[in-house]
C-alpha cells in the first residue's frame, strides 16, 4: 500500500485542480440559467430583479450576437463575484442605449469567449432590464492596456464597448484588454 | 490486494500466471477509477469553498493602494467609495466694509446607492455663517439655527427616516462640514450657506479672501493625559490624552495629485462695490477677468470658469487716490439697537524722529512635510530677507522645527556678518520633512533668556499653521508670552489663518500672508515697517452719549499702517466716538460724531462674531471659565443665527425620499492636496510608481497664467481584469491526473515483475 500514496496524493492534487477549474465554468453557465430566469422576471417587472437571494449584483441587460449564436446577461457592477457569474456593466459608464459609451466587461474563458467569433459588421443586440432594446454594429476592435483605455465617459456619441482580456488563449492573466467597439443603429421598443 | 494474488497463485497453481495477471491489473485499474471519481466528486465539493475564498481574495484586493493591479476601484466592498461629484460657486458680494459670500455646494451622486456625503471645507475665520439653504429639485428649504447636539439630533433622525436634510457644522472658526443625507442615486442637492465678512484693510489696501482647501493637517500624538472621571463618583476614569480629540472630524481623504485629476471645480464672482473711487484691483493666485461698469464698481470672475479648490483666492484692492480714506464710520439698526463699526487709521509716526530701540528677534520656520514644495520656499525667501534687513546692533536667533526642533545659537546673538552669515547657510540648507510639532518651537521662541528689557522682544513666526492643536499652542503662548511679540507670517497656498490670526492677536503681533514667492519681497517689507516702526498703544475707545457694548473690549496695539476696527452695539446712535492712544511717545485722539455714519449691511452679525472670538480668547488667557464663555456664545449665537462650535445650522425636507429598507451609504468627499505641496512628504512615499504622464507629483504651484488641468476631466476607465484562472488550473489538474495514473501503473508493474519472479 505505501507504494500507492505518491501517485493517489498526485491524483487527488490534479483532480482538486480540474474540479476548481471546471467548478468556475460550471458556476459560470449554471449562474447565466438563473440569471435568464431573473432578467425574464426583471423585464416582466420593470424591476431590477435578484437572481438568487444573497446576490450582491442584478441583472442589466442581455446581450446578443445572433450570427453566432451567442447570448449572455449582464450583471451591474464589475466585482470579482459578478464577474463569475456573467459580464458586467462598468458602473461608471452610461447604460446602453444612453449617451456616451457604455462598457461591458467579462471573462475570456466564459462569458465573452464568443467575442473571437464576433466580425467587424456583426449585428449586437442589447435588451435592458426595462425592457428597451438596441441595436448596435461591431464596427472596430482595439488592444489596450486596463489602464489607458482611451475610453473616454464624456463622450457625445451611442457606444458600446465590449471588453475581456487579451490575448484570448493564454492561460495567464496579463495587462492587456480586447476591446470591441460597437455603434447604435437602432432601438425598438 | 496483495493478499488476493496469493490465494490466486494458489488455487490455480497450473492456469496460465500472466492471464491471470492481466485480469488482476484491469480489476485493479477499475477499482481505481471508482476511487478517482469518488475523489473527485469530494473534490469538486471541496472546490466549492476554495473558489469562493478565491473570489473573495480577489475582492479584497480592490484595495487604493492596488490601483495598478487591474481591477476596478469601485465603493462594491464599502472598502472604497467612488466618489460623490462635488461642485462649488462661490458668489460675493463687497458694500463698503463688509462682504457677503454664498457657497454653493453641489453634490451630484453618480452611483446606484443612496448616499449621505459629508464635506470638510474651510470658510474664512472671521466670517459669520447665518444661512443654511438646501435646494432638492424646485423646492427650497431653508435652515434653522440650532444647539449642536439639538441639530446633531434633527439631522440623524431625518437621516433615519429616509428624509433630505443638510447640517452646518463648524469645527474650527475657519473650518467647516456639511453633511447631506439620503441623497438618491443619480440625483442632485444643492446646499448653500452664505457669511458675512468685515474687509480688511492694510495701509491703503483693501482685501478678501477665500480658503477654498483644508490643508491636511499635523495632529500630535498625545503627551500629556488629562482624567475624564466617571459621572457616578466611584472616582474610577480614563485618561483622555488626545490633544486633538475631533481629529477625525478635521481630516479628509486628500488625492494624490499624481494618481487622480484634480477635484471639487469651483467658479469665483465677486461684485465689488467698494464705495470709492477703485484703482488697482488684483487677483494673486488665480487668472481672473475684471469688468468695470463704473469707476466704483468692478465685477470679478475667473477666467477659465472653473478652478480645482486648491488655493486661496485672494483679491486686493486700492483706491485711485494716493491715500485710502483714514476713517470710516458704519452703521445699521436691527431690532431696538443700533449696531456701529469704525475703521481708524491712526496716522504714521516719522521715522526720523525716533531712533528705533534695538531688537531682539527671535525666527522660528517652519519645515515640517506640509511645507514641502514651493512654501519652505518661500519661509527660506522670507527668513533670508529678514535676516539681511536686520541692524547690527540687533540681537537673533533661529529656530527651526519639524517634529524635532533646533535652536540655532544657545542664546541670542548680535547680528554682526558672522553670525549673520551662519544663519543664512543654516537657513539655506533647510528641508521639509517630518511632522509638525510646533508647540515646543514656540515655547523654545518665548524663552526670554536675555531678560533685556531695553530691548523689543519680538517673534517672527514662519509656518503654514497645518496643525490640528490650535488650542495647545494658544495656551502656551497665553502662559509664556512674558514681553515678546509675536508676528506670525502665513506661508502657501492654503495656510491656516484662524491659527496665525489668533496667535497673533494672543501674541500682541501682526499677521502676515505670503502666498507666492512674488509676495515674499512686498509682504516682508511691510511686515518689517510693523516691526522697525514704533506701535500705537494705549488705546482707548468713548462713546459720548450712548450706551456701548465695544469688541475688542481690551484694544491692541496696532502696527504701521493697520487700521483699528471697532465694532459696537449701542443704544442710542446719539453723539461721538471719541479714540485716544499713543503713536510712539506722542499723544493722539481722534473724534467721530455717529450722526455721519453711513448704512451698513450685516454689522450686528460682525459684531456678534466679534463678541464670539473674544469670549474665546477671554477663555484661553483663563479670563472666564469654560462654562460662562459657553453660555454667552451660546446666546449670542442664537441671538443673531450664526454657526458657531456650539451652534449648527439644520435643514429637513419634511418629504421623505429614501424608500424603507434601502441602505444608506456615507461617502466622505476627498480633498485636492492645496496647490505648491507635496503629497510624499506628508502622506509617505508611494509603493508604486506614478505613470509617466502624471509623475510630477507636486500638486500644481503654477502662476495664476499656467494652464491647470480642468478640475472636471471625469477619471479614466480602467478596465477590470476579465481572465479566470479556470484553464490554467484545469491543464494542471489533467497533467497531473495523468502523470499519477503513469506512476501508478509502473509502481504496479514492478510488483508484478517481483511477484513473478
Amino acid at each position: 500500500m505505501p507504494r500507492l500514496i505518491s501517485p493517489l496524493a498526485l491524483a487527488l492534487i490534479g483532480v482538486i485542480l480540474f474540479g476548481d477549474g471546471a467548478y468556475i465554468h460550471a458556476k459560470a453557465w449554471l449562474a447565466q440559467a438563473l440569471l435568464e430566469r431573473a432578467f425574464d422576471r426583471s423585464i416582466a417587472t420593470g424591476q431590477p430583479v435578484k437572481p438568487w437571494s444573497w446576490a450582491d449584483t442584478w441583472p442589466v441587460a442581455r446581450i446578443e450576437v445572433k450570427r453566432i449564436g451567442a447570448s449572455a446577461i449582464v450583471l451591474a457592477g464589475t466585482s470579482g463575484q459578478a464577474l463569475a457569474f456573467g459580464p458586467g456593466h462598468l458602473d461608471q459608464t452610461v447604460q446602453a442605449g444612453e449617451r456616451g459609451v457604455a462598457v461591458y466587461a467579462a471573462h475570456r474563458d466564459t462569458h465573452f469567449r464568443f467575442l473571437r467569433n464576433v466580425a467587424i459588421g456583426d449585428i449586437i443586440d442589447v435588451t435592458r432590464n426595462d425592457g428597451r432594446r438596441f441595436r448596435y454594429r461591431a464596427d472596430s476592435s482595439t488592444i489596450v492596456r486596463f489602464d489607458a483605455s482611451g475610453i473616454d465617459p464624456a463622450a457625445t456619441h451611442f457606444e458600446l464597448v465590449l471588453a475581456t482580456c487579451w490575448p484570448f488563449d493564454a492561460v495567464t492573466s496579463g495587462p492587456e484588454r480586447y476591446l470591441l467597439h460597437a455603434t447604435l443603429i437602432g432601438n425598438r421598443k | 490486494m496483495d493478499h488476493h494474488d496469493t490465494v490466486d497463485s494458489d488455487e490455480h497453481p497450473d492456469e496460465h500466471p500472466w492471464l491471470g495477471g492481466l485480469i488482476k491489473v484491469g480489476l485493479f485499474l477499475l477499482a481505481q477509477s471508482i476511487a478517482v471519481l469518488l475523489v473527485s466528486f469530494v473534490a469538486l465539493l471541496v472546490s466549492f469553498e476554495t473558489s469562493w475564498s478565491a473570489t473573495t481574495e480577489q475582492a479584497s484586493l480592490l484595495q487604493p493602494g492596488d490601483a495598478k493591479s487591474g481591477s476596478l476601484l469601485l465603493k462594491e466592498d464599502g472598502a472604497t467609495t467612488e466618489a460623490i461629484r462635488l461642485g462649488t460657486d462661490v458668489d460675493i458680494t463687497v458694500s463698503g466694509p463688509t462682504l457677503r459670500t454664498r457657497v454653493t455646494q453641489i453634490f451630484r451622486n453618480p452611483t446606484r446607492d443612496w448616499v449621505e456625503a459629508t464635506y470638510v471645507y474651510p470658510l474664512a475665520s472671521d466670517g459669520a455663517v447665518d444661512t443654511l439653504k438646501m435646494v432638492v429639485g424646485d423646492r427650497v428649504i431653508v435652515g434653522d439655527i440650532k444647539e449642536r447636539q439639538q441639530a446633531r439630533v434633527i439631522y440623524e433622525q431625518a437621516r433615519r427616516a429616509g428624509q433630505k436634510a443638510a447640517l452646518t457644522e463648524q469645527e474650527r472658526p475657519n473650518i467647516f462640514t456639511n453633511s447631506v443625507a439620503n441623497i438618491g442615486p443619480g440625483e442632485t442637492v444643492l446646499v448653500q450657506i452664505e457669511y458675512q465678512e468685515p474687509v480688511h484693510q492694510a495701509g491703503n489696501e483693501y482685501s478678501l479672501r477665500v480658503p477654498l482647501v483644508v490643508g491636511p493637517r499635523y495632529n500630535p500624538a498625545p503627551i500629556v493625559q488629562s482624567v475624564d472621571f466617571r459621572n457616578d463618583n466611584s472616582g474610577w476614569g480614563a485618561t483622555n490624552s488626545d490633544p486633538v480629540p475631533d481629529r477625525d472630524r478635521i481630516s479628509s481623504p486628500v488625492l494624490d495629485p499624481a494618481k487622480s485629476a484634480p477635484v471639487n471645480p469651483t467658479s469665483i464672482t465677486v461684485h465689488l462695490k467698494a464705495g470709492f473711487a477703485l484703482g488697482e484691483v488684483k487677483s494673486h493666485h488665480h487668472n481672473v477677468k475684471i469688468e468695470s461698469p463704473d469707476n466704483m464698481t468692478r465685477v470679478v470672475t475667473l477666467v477659465d470658469g472653473t478652478v480645482p479648490a486648491d488655493r486661496d483666492f485672494e483679491l486686493t484692492w486700492k483706491p485711485t487716490a494716493e491715500k485710502a480714506p483714514s476713517v470710516g464710520l458704519f452703521r445699521e439698526h436691527l431690532g431696538d439697537a443700533d449696531y456701529q463699526l469704525a475703521f481708524v487709521t491712526p496716522p504714521a509716526a516719522e521715522q526720523a524722529i525716533q531712533k528705533p530701540l534695538p531688537r531682539e528677534v527671535v525666527f522660528v520656520i517652519d519645515n515640517s512635510g506640509s511645507m514641502g514644495g514651493t512654501s519652505i520656499e518661500q519661509a527660506k525667501a522670507s527668513l533670508l530677507y529678514a535676516l539681511g534687513r536686520l541692524q547690527p546692533n540687533d540681537r537673533f536667533n533661529v529656530i527651526r522645527f519639524d517634529d524635532t526642533m533646533d535652536v540655532l545659537f544657545t542664546t541670542s546673538v548680535p547680528a554682526d556678518a558672522a553670525h549673520v552669515g551662519e544663519a543664512t547657510s543654516f537657513v539655506s540648507a533647510l528641508q521639509a520633512r517630518g511632522g509638525t510639532e510646533m508647540v515646543p518651537a514656540m515655547r523654545a521662541a518665548l524663552t526670554d533668556k536675555l531678560g533685556d528689557t531695553n530691548m523689543v522682544r519680538q517673534i517672527v513666526f514662519l509656518t503654514d499653521g497645518a496643525i490640528g492643536n490650535e488650542q495647545q499652542l494658544f495656551e502656551t503662548i497665553t502662559a509664556m508670552r512674558g514681553r515678546s511679540r509675536i508676528f506670525m507670517v502665513g506661508i502657501g497656498s492654503a495656510p491656516n489663518t484662524y491659527l496665525m490670526t489668533r496667535a497673533s492677536e494672543l501674541g500682541r503681533g501682526a499677521f502676515t500672508h505670503i502666498g507666492s514667492v512674488e509676495q515674499v519681497e512686498e509682504r516682508m517689507r511691510s511686515l518689517f515697517a510693523k516691526l522697525e516702526n514704533p506701535a500705537v498703544t494705549g488705546l482707548t475707545a468713548k462713546f459720548s452719549e450712548a450706551n456701548a457694548d465695544v469688541t475688542p473690549a481690551i484694544i491692541p496695539d496696532l502696527y504701521r499702517g493697520e487700521p483699528l476696527v471697532l465694532a459696537a452695539k449701542l443704544d442710542k446712535l446719539a453723539g461721538s466716538l471719541e479714540i485716544k492712544g499713543r503713536v510712539g511717545d506722542r499723544p493722539w485722539s481722534v473724534t467721530l460724531p455717529l450722526q455721519n455714519a453711513a448704512e451698513g449691511k450685516g454689522l450686528s452679525k460682525l459684531w456678534a462674531r466679534r463678541k464670539i472670538g473674544d469670549a474665546e480668547v477671554a477663555r484661553t488667557l483663563r479670563e472666564r471659565t469654560p462654562e460662562d464663555t459657553d453660555k454667552t456664545i451660546l446666546a449670542l449665537a442664537l441671538d443673531h443665527q450664526i454657526v458657531t462650535r456650539l451652534t449648527s445650522l439644520v435643514a429637513v425636507d419634511k418629504t421623505p425620499s429614501r424608500p424603507e429598507g434601502q441602505p444608506l451609504k456615507l461617502s466622505q468627499l476627498p480633498i485636492n492636496l492645496p496647490a505648491g505641496w507635496d503629497f510624499a512628504k506628508i502622506f509617505g512615499e508611494r509603493p508604486q510608481q506614478p505613470p509617466a504622464q502624471l509623475r510630477d507629483r507636486r500638486a500644481d504651484a503654477g502662476e495664476p497664467t499656467a494652464r491647470r488641468p480642468a478640475p472636471v476631466t471625469p477619471d479614466a476607465i480602467r478596465l477590470p481584469k476579465t481572465a479566470t484562472s479556470a484553464e490554467l488550473e484545469m491543464i494542471a489538474g489533467l497533467i497531473m491526473i495523468v502523470l499519477a495514473l503513469i506512476l501508478f501503473v509502473f509502481k504496479r508493474r514492478q510488483t508484478l515483475l517481483a511477484d513473478a519472479a
